[in-house]
């Protein structure tokens, strides 16, 4: 099958399923089955298909028509870009101990490849990232600028897609049955009405169903968008769908703040990304992220990333011609278009004040711009409040967004972003994961509602995501961000299992539920084995060791190369322990022990099979979906994808002593052991430390807390991040908005009240004068006429012979008056 | 002027037709019985014919063709009109009788406003 | 002395007759006597009418008027004459109104015909009489045999004759002579039934 032709269709439809579903629940969802409950197996059936649709795109269309192997790469390498780069790494990065087991798994297949990639190679004489852009449906064309449904699909949007809708099946088939109550009339316990009674509300399974719909194929379409236009529309469908779901209880005052928190939040996020949309749009005059013919001439037009890395540069940073013109506007006469040479030479001017760095700054900033947005969307500090809070949604909802979807956008865009980020871009991001890891970890190990330890945990592991990205780990990032979408849908709908069971979120009252529900406890325990990164160093581990792994040995390696940013190595390593204690003081005081509160204990039991199947697929996948035995390893998917230009060390310009090392540098010996030592020691120390606190409870938490009395504190109120906002952004508003509201009631009320008056005044005048002048002259000329006429009327004597004198009088008069004037 | 040796014209006639016009105007107007109304619009009519055909005559004003043989023509009609015009009146004096029992039209006064 | 004119003198004599038992007609009380001096006057006019040459119209008038329309009105008298309404005294404060009236409009009409040159006696053609009913006959009929030897176009645009004020005229006099039967049929009884009939 050709990919070129066939994926786009596959993906399309794959993308466009959920929207039928969507519509569809719209328009009939009510009418669905009883009490709308078609609608749930609807919008499973429809995501069920997407899903079997990836999986066929990634299984028989992509794998066999792109060589995955490692040393597709590394024979390109060799062939292409060694030529101009250091001969040392085309081989030996990929050398690692993951690709020696797949390598050894499949040494001959890969020799076949190799030759017939050679023969490939030499035909296409440079080796480049195998892609398939182009465009569905042209939206309009605004003289340069091309507006459309495109599609950029490359391994990266392959295996996305293959997660996504792989993942979104699990949950929807969990809340088929999680969602159970909403197919009745409820009473909603936590809604007290102002007659003092509990809201009763008609069940809404049909809309939830429709929501989650959309909102899959609003993640679908950012991750298939082939122009960052696009990517920002279906960017605001995400935060919307994310609205109406964390507000499904939108009777609950909590869930409705909530949503309308993340939405806020998330606008804050997306004002940068316009910032960034509008300089590429003005500099660079295209969205599309791929080379797409567009005007069918045969060559296709650059897209963005061309247009950055540009093949005669070998894919290394350029500062744009855009973007230099953009820079030179003032040096540019109007008409003139400047040579080619004078903006290679004003590119040069790299020194303060010169053309060439404001063009670099400009590039900083449109970077930093899309960032922004991601910031928002995938909750990094200090946008980062608002994802605890959508914790209100129900616990699939928690799910979907937590591990798939809308915070996923936000790390996937920057690994689809990444060609664009400077070096110094990069080094912002790696601070702002750093800084939103340690927080969120720090938070989680205080929280006692279940859902809010899983929520921190989120926020802490796309700050790793963040941090990997940040610091060169493109592949490690992402790989991050898929082996953490597996297991944290996991524990996510482990805990509302353990929620639907308990009816309670708060962990103080769980305690011994292993034994009544074993399903739910066990599959958790691999979540948290997972999320922790546990396995036997250098043999094998659950899915989490492998990214974590990658992680961890990219930031050493970022280390050595940049001493003065090595906390970001100690802060990760030491976020990588606090994970560990707190997901297993989560899995102990929900399973382990003693049950804290009977009656939620005796009324807890196991959820249904629709509920728990899921868990077991999802635990199986979350221990194996990460190793490098598989025939397709996830890394080798990504490594496919990895984007031009960061197969190499590049270094900064602005920030001296910057420098991101090439990834396949961290696989060496020296790091990786390193890396993966550190790891497993401090994932056992937070391990031990949870054993010690809750697991055998040699060491009484509340004793600790009280002696660590201001930090505890501090960490309970989250770092005081909500009150911060609340006094630096909130109560401003407030503020403002309430003298604005005083203004409006005293002046603007008061001028409209009056100009009311006046004009009630005035109406009582005309009102008036309606009724004394006008009607007074209409009825006066009726009384006239009626008294003239009761006058005239005893000229009518009814009597003819005077009617007789009155006609000869008449002739008479006439005949006197008209002799008179015609004489 | 003699009008014993003077040839008559046209101002003769309408003299006679004047008289007899105000004659009859001025019955219509004091006759109190019906059918002395009526005998005044024959005067009335009467007269209006006197001047019709003295108008028409070639013998009244010799070498002037005036409105010709259309006088006589005119004055035809109205006998005509005052015949159709006598027998309908008098149908609706003697329905009146039979309604009132009298002729005498001011008791035919049920128009007055 | 001039010899005297005939013409003149008939003319005086029917003016005369014809003016003064109008007058009397007027003064008179009697409704028998109304009818009987009013037949008196029109003669009298139809005499007035043979002398301005118009002799078919003259006929006509006494045919007519003298034998038709008098001894209808005549009908009516007697129908209705009975004691009190033979004569109905008119008040005299209503005879000098009228008189009044009457004597303003006969001053009007008198100013009226006296003041014009063209209307003054002229001098009489000698000559046979020609009559008049042949040329009236066919005007009726739609021929104006008097201006087929007319000069001034103008004139002769009065060629078209009379034939259809004829035909409706005749239709009028029809549906008169009927609705005047229908209206004076007699009743039954005297006061609803007669409503009833008119409606």
């Amino acid at each position: 099958m050709d990919p070129v032709t066939t994926l786009p269709v596959l993906l399309g439809i794959a993308w466009l399923v959920p929207l039928a579903s969507f519509t569809l629940i719209l328009l009939f969802g009510p009418r669905m089955g009883k009490h709308g409950q078609g609608a749930g197996m609807l919008a499973t059936a429809a995501i069920g298909t997407s899903a079997v649709l990836s999986l066929i795109a990634l299984f028989f269309v992509w794998v066999p028509a792109y060589d995955w192997a490692p040393e597709h790469h590394a024979a390109h390498a060799e062939h292409g870009a060694a030529e101009h780069h250091d001969a040392g790494h085309g081989e030996a990065g990929h050398d690692d101990a993951h690709d020696k087991d797949a390598h050894g798994a499949d040494e001959h297949q890969a020799e076949e490849h190799k030759t017939e990639e050679h023969k490939t190679a030499d035909e296409h004489h440079d080796w480049r990232k195998p892609y398939v852009a182009g465009e569905w449906y042209t939206l309009g064309q605004f003289g340069k600028l091309r507006i459309g449904i495109s599609y950029y699909i490359d391994s990266l949007t392959v295996t996305m897609f293959a997660m996504i809708t792989f993942i979104a099946t699990m949950i929807h088939f969990y809340a088929n049955g999680y969602m159970h109550d909403e197919l009745h009339e409820i009473t909603d316990h936590e809604v007290t009405l102002s007659n003092g009674h509990h809201l009763h509300r008609p069940g809404r399974f049909h809309r939830f169903f429709q929501y989650l719909s959309l909102f899959c194929f609003s993640m679908l379409g950012i991750v298939i968008a082939g122009n960052i236009a696009m990517v920002f529309v279906f960017w605001e469908l995400v935060g919307i769908c994310s609205y109406f779901l964390i507000g499904f209880y939108i009777e609950r005052k909590s869930a409705s703040n909530a949503a309308n928190k993340a939405f806020i939040v998330n606008r804050v996020g997306d004002f940068g990304m316009i910032i960034g949309l509008m300089i590429l749009i003005a500099t660079l005059g295209t969205f599309s992220f791929g080379d797409i013919d567009t005007d069918g001439d045969g060559t296709a037009e650059p897209g963005i990333f061309s247009l950055v890395r540009t093949e005669a540069n070998n894919y290394a940073l350029v500062v744009p011609d855009g973007m230099v013109r953009a820079a030179a506007a003032s040096e540019i006469a109007a008409g003139v278009e400047p040579s080619a040479e004078q903006i290679a030479a004003w590119r040069a001017e790299t020194g303060p004040g010169g053309i060439g760095r404001t063009a670099y700054w400009l590039l900083i900033v449109a970077g930093l711009g899309i960032f922004c947005g991601c910031v928002g969307k995938s909750a990094q500090f200090p946008l980062h409040v608002w994802l605890p809070d959508a914790m209100e949604g129900p616990t699939p909802v928690s799910a979907l967004v937590h591990s798939a979807t809308m915070v996923a956008a936000g790390v996937y865009l920057v690994g689809r972003f990444y060609p664009v980020f400077t070096p110094e871009t990069l080094l912002v991001i790696a601070v702002i994961g750093c800084i939103t890891l340690f927080i969120a970890a720090t938070i989680a190990i205080v929280a006692v509602d279940i859902k809010r330890v899983l929520a921190y945990s989120t926020v802490s592991q796309l700050g790793y995501m963040m941090l990997a990205l940040g610091v060169g780990g493109w592949s490690a990032g992402m790989f991050h961000l898929i082996t953490h979408a597996f297991f944290k849908s996991l524990l996510f709908m482990c805990s509302g299992s353990v929620i639907h069971a308990v009816h309670t979120n708060d962990m103080t009252k769980m305690g011994g539920l292993r034994h009544k529900m074993p399903f739910t406890a066990y599959t958790m325990l691999a979540g948290c084995l997972a999320i922790m990164g546990a396995g036997i160093p250098f043999m094998i581990g659950l899915s989490g060791y492998y990214s974590k792994d990658a992680i961890l040995a990219q930031a050493l390696s970022f280390k050595a190369s940049n001493p003065q940013w090595g906390f970001l190595f100690y802060v990760a390593a030491a976020g990588a322990a606090i994970t560990a204690f707190y997901m297993f003081r989560l899995w102990f005081m929900t399973f382990a022990g003693k049950p804290r509160d009977h009656h939620a204990y005796d009324h807890a039991h196991e959820s249904p099979k629709i509920m728990y199947y899921p868990l077991i697929v999802l635990a199986v996948l979350a221990v194996v979906v990460a190793w490098p035995f598989w025939p397709v390893s996830i890394v080798a998917l990504l490594e496919q994808a990895r984007p031009e230009g960061f197969h190499e060390t590049v270094n900064g310009v602005l920030v001296s002593n910057l420098t991101h090392p090439a990834e396949h540098i961290s696989h060496e010996p020296n790091f990786h052991i390193q890396a993966t030592w550190v790891a497993t020691f401090v994932g056992l120390s937070g391990l031990g430390l949870a054993i010690v606190f809750y697991g055998l409870s040699l060491l009484n938490p509340a004793e600790v807390a009280r002696q660590f009395k201001p930090v505890y504190t501090f960490l309970w109120n989250k770092w005081y991040f909500d009150e911060l906002y609340d006094y630096i952004f909130v109560r401003p508003v407030l503020f403002v908005a309430n003298r604005v509201a005083e203004f409006d009631k005293v002046v603007i009320d008061g001028i409209i009240d009056s100009l009311a008056m006046l004009t009630r005044m005035v109406a009582r005048l005309d009102d008036l004068s309606d009724r004394y002048l006008v009607d007074g002259f209409v009825n006066g000329l009726a009384a006239w006429t009626y008294a003239t006429g009761s006058k005239l009327r005893s000229a009518e004597t009814g009597r003819i012979r005077q009617y007789v004198m009155f006609i000869v009088v008449g002739t008479v008069a006439m005949f006197v008056l008209i002799s008179l004037y015609i004489s | 002027m003699n009008l014993l040796t003077d040839p008559v014209g046209i101002t003769h006639y309408l003299i006679v037709g004047a008289i007899l016009f105000v004659t009859g105007a001025v019955c219509m107007a004091t006759k109190r019985n019906a059918l002395g109304v009526l005998m005044g619009i024959e005067l009335v009519l009467n007269g209006a014919n006197v001047n019709f055909v003295a108008f028409g005559s070639e013998y009244l004003r010799p070498g002037v063709l005036g409105i010709g043989l259309d006088g006589q023509l005119i004055a035809l009609f109205v006998i005509i009109l005052a015949a159709a015009e006598a027998a309908v009146a008098l149908a609706i004096v003697l329905n009146f009788y039979n309604n009132h029992s009298t002729v005498d039209v001011d008791r035919a006064d049920e128009l007055k406003g | 002395m001039e010899p005297i004119n005939w013409h003149s003198v008939f003319f005086l004599v029917f003016a005369l007759l014809a003016c003064g038992f109008a007058v009397a007609v007027l003064l008179t009380s009697n409704i028998v006597r109304m009818a009987f001096y009013l037949v008196l006057s029109l003669a009298a006019t139809s005499g007035l009418f043979f002398l301005a040459g118009a002799d078919f119209v003259g006929a006509m008038q006494v045919m007519i008027y003298v034998g038709g329309t008098l001894v209808l009105l005549i009908f009516g008298v007697m129908l209705t004459a009975q004691g009190p309404f033979i004569s109905m005294k008119t008040s005299a404060g209503e005879w000098t109104l009228g008189i009044m009236v009457g004597g303003l409009l006969l001053a009007v009409l008198l100013q009226a015909a006296t003041s014009i040159d063209a209307w003054q006696p002229q001098a009489v053609i000698e000559g046979d009489a020609r009559p008049t009913a042949t040329r009236l006959g066919m005007g009726l009929l739609g021929a104006r045999v008097d201006k087929l030897d007319e000069v001034d176009p103008v004139q002769r645009g009065g060629m078209s004759g009379y034939l259809l004020p004829f035909e409706i005229v005749s239709v009028h006099l029809l549906v008169v002579l009927v609705g005047s039967a229908y209206l004076a049929r007699p009743k039954k009884r005297a006061q609803n039934s007669s409503w009833e009939g008119l409606k």
